[in-house]
């Protein structure tokens, strides 16, 4: 079955959403054209579907993503991926501020940089930014790794719980609470298990791998101004 | 949530229409009031001015007492008033004034009437139009779209911080300094600090609305001897809050963002032209090709863009 073009220039955004549903309901894959960087595409889509936007797309794309694989061609808004439970998002450019904000599994894969706090409160699945993510990637992640080939903004890992950020390239600055550890050939293994499939994997790298240094946990009012960065 | 707009044209053309279109696509972040900044063909002299009253039943006492204190600044109506009224009780008048011997001076003596009349803009090419509604409303009441300029900010309004008033309304024009005018999108927190630091040197705020301050605050310091970069650079460790604001002059547009980099900025550059909002899809209305754009995503980030050509080809 060949795939079902579907136009969004200034249609109303639900029902350009209820078309991409019932294809995916019907088991056929869907392009979106003349996309014009609108909100809110691609809302909740089922494992089985795949949908390839065309052009850039704005806020919240992809936004509680159920398994569907949703591929935009040029860069997205703020808020991609937002609470994704599982599937798989790419971005051929940038993808915009707090992508994968509290997502709780499956992969968003962005080829070009990201914007601040990538991964926001994340508690689980996978980021990987092929350029640089953006300044205070990784604030409050639970659970999950960001995987930055290109460098990482400042404030990078900024006040993590348990998420993991991995950095090949240059750091502009740590957040607070950070522990740069060096990681063990398994951990190494892993990385590369999930840039695998992307074929990304590259074993010369001289990776950064980032926790939590575990203080802020038990943070006491009366430390306060150890943390104020500002 | 406020959605904020600039746009520069390589040479004077239909600047009001293209704000329009920019603020309509941001309607959703805001309808409580909509506004626009437009830098018209300046002139040599003479300042244009854009005000509002709050009762059209006072209109003539209003414009005869202000017509006054013209007089007595050695002013004079250029061209007669023209006046906008609704169903609403407030009215928006157009003049044009011969040059007032110090324009400080005289705002000070004319703002002795904002309890019934208040000035919003005074400029050799600046012109603020704003009112209560959405970008359609306000555009079709005032005429925005026909508007001739080289460059200009639009805002959509959803009241946070101070009441839904129409001349709370951004934008805001940085009295008594002619020609600048802000937009902003967010919260200042340090706000009664600040305007009564700048009360005590003489500025007076006609709003309890923090967007105005930040107008004054810049060209304050600009007058103190800063650069407009350097202004702009100062104002994100001195003012407290989340912010990304625009402000326009006659050369320009610039614009600053706070250290959070809480609130959003997309520009779009092409061929001496320029669209910046707070949300991609809206500068799209502009530029609708695909084309490359600029996410001012990061904190701390501030820029200036200059208007190539202000005049009109011989």
């Amino acid at each position: 079955m060949s795939a079902l073009v579907i136009e969004a220039g200034s249609r109303h955004i639900r029902e350009i959403n209820d078309e991409i549903q019932q294809a995916a309901a019907e088991g056929r894959e869907v392009v979106v054209t003349n996309t014009l960087s609108r909100h809110n595409l691609g809302i909740g889509l089922p494992r089985g579907a795949h949908v390839r936007f065309e052009g850039s797309v704005g806020y919240y794309c992809a936004g509680l993503n159920d398994g569907a694989v949703i591929e935009v061609e040029r860069n997205a808004g703020w808020g991609l991926a937002e609470g994704m439970a599982s599937g798989h998002v790419s971005v051929g450019g940038y993808a915009g501020m707090s992508a994968g904000a509290a997502m709780t599994g499956g992969t968003i894969h962005v080829k070009g940089d990201s914007g601040p706090r990538c991964g926001v409160a994340m508690k689980g699945g996978n980021i990987i930014v092929e350029g640089k993510i953006g300044y205070q990637s990784g604030f409050m992640a639970h659970s999950g790794k960001i995987i930055a080939l290109g460098g990482a903004g400042h404030s990078c890992a900024d006040a993590l719980w348990e998420g993991e950020v991995w950095v090949a390239g240059e750091v502009e600055s740590l957040g607070v609470d950070v522990e740069v550890v060096e990681p063990t050939a398994e951990e190494v293994a892993e990385v590369d298990a999930i840039l695998d499939p992307l074929g990304l994997v590259d074993t010369s790298r001289n990776w950064r791998k980032m926790i939590s240094g575990q203080r802020l946990w038990y943070f006491e009012s009366r430390d306060a101004n150890a943390w104020l960065m500002i | 949530m406020c959605g904020i707009a600039g746009r520069i044209l390589a040479s004077p053309g239909r600047v009001g229409n293209d704000l329009v279109e920019l603020m309509d696509a941001q309607e959703h972040r805001g309808a409580d009031s909509t506004g626009f900044a437009i830098y018209g063909t300046p002139r040599d002299t003479g300042y244009v001015l854009r005000g509002m009253g709050f009762d059209k039943k006072g209109l003539d006492a209003d414009m005869d007492r202000f017509r006054e204190i013209l007089r007595e600044h050695g002013s004079d109506y250029l061209e007669e008033p023209a006046f906008v009224t609704d169903e609403n009780p407030h009215y928006c008048v157009r003049m044009v004034i011969s040059d007032p011997r110090d324009i400080a001076a005289w705002i000070r003596d004319a703002d002795t009437l904002t309890d019934r009349f208040e000035v919003q803009s005074c400029g050799r090419s600046l012109e603020i139009v704003k009112d209560i509604g959405g970008a359609e409303a306000v555009a079709d009441k005032h005429g925005v779209r026909d508007m001739v300029g080289t460059h200009g900010l639009g805002h959509a309004r959803l009241a946070t911080e101070s009441s839904v008033l129409p001349n709370a309304s951004h934008p805001f024009w940085a009295r008594p300094f002619s020609d600048v005018a802000i937009v902003h999108n967010g919260q200042i927190t340090d706000y009664h600090t600040w305007r009564e630091r700048l009360e005590r040197k003489g500025y007076r705020f006609l709003t309890h609305n923090d967007s105005e301050l930040i107008a004054v605050w810049v060209s304050d310091q600009i007058n103190q001897g800063l650069t407009m970069a350097q202004a702009l650079q100062k104002s994100i460790p001195s003012i407290d809050g989340v912010f990304t604001y625009m402000i326009a002059r006659p050369e320009g547009i610039g614009f600053a963002k706070d250290r959070f980099a809480m609130k959003p900025l997309v520009v779009i550059e092409q061929a001496g032209e320029l669209a910046a909002a707070t949300e991609e899809q809206a500068v799209r209305r502009v530029f609708s090709d695909e084309c490359d754009v600029i996410n001012y995503d990061g904190p701390s980030l501030t820029g200036i863009w200059t208007v190539g050509n202000r005049r009109m080809a011989a």
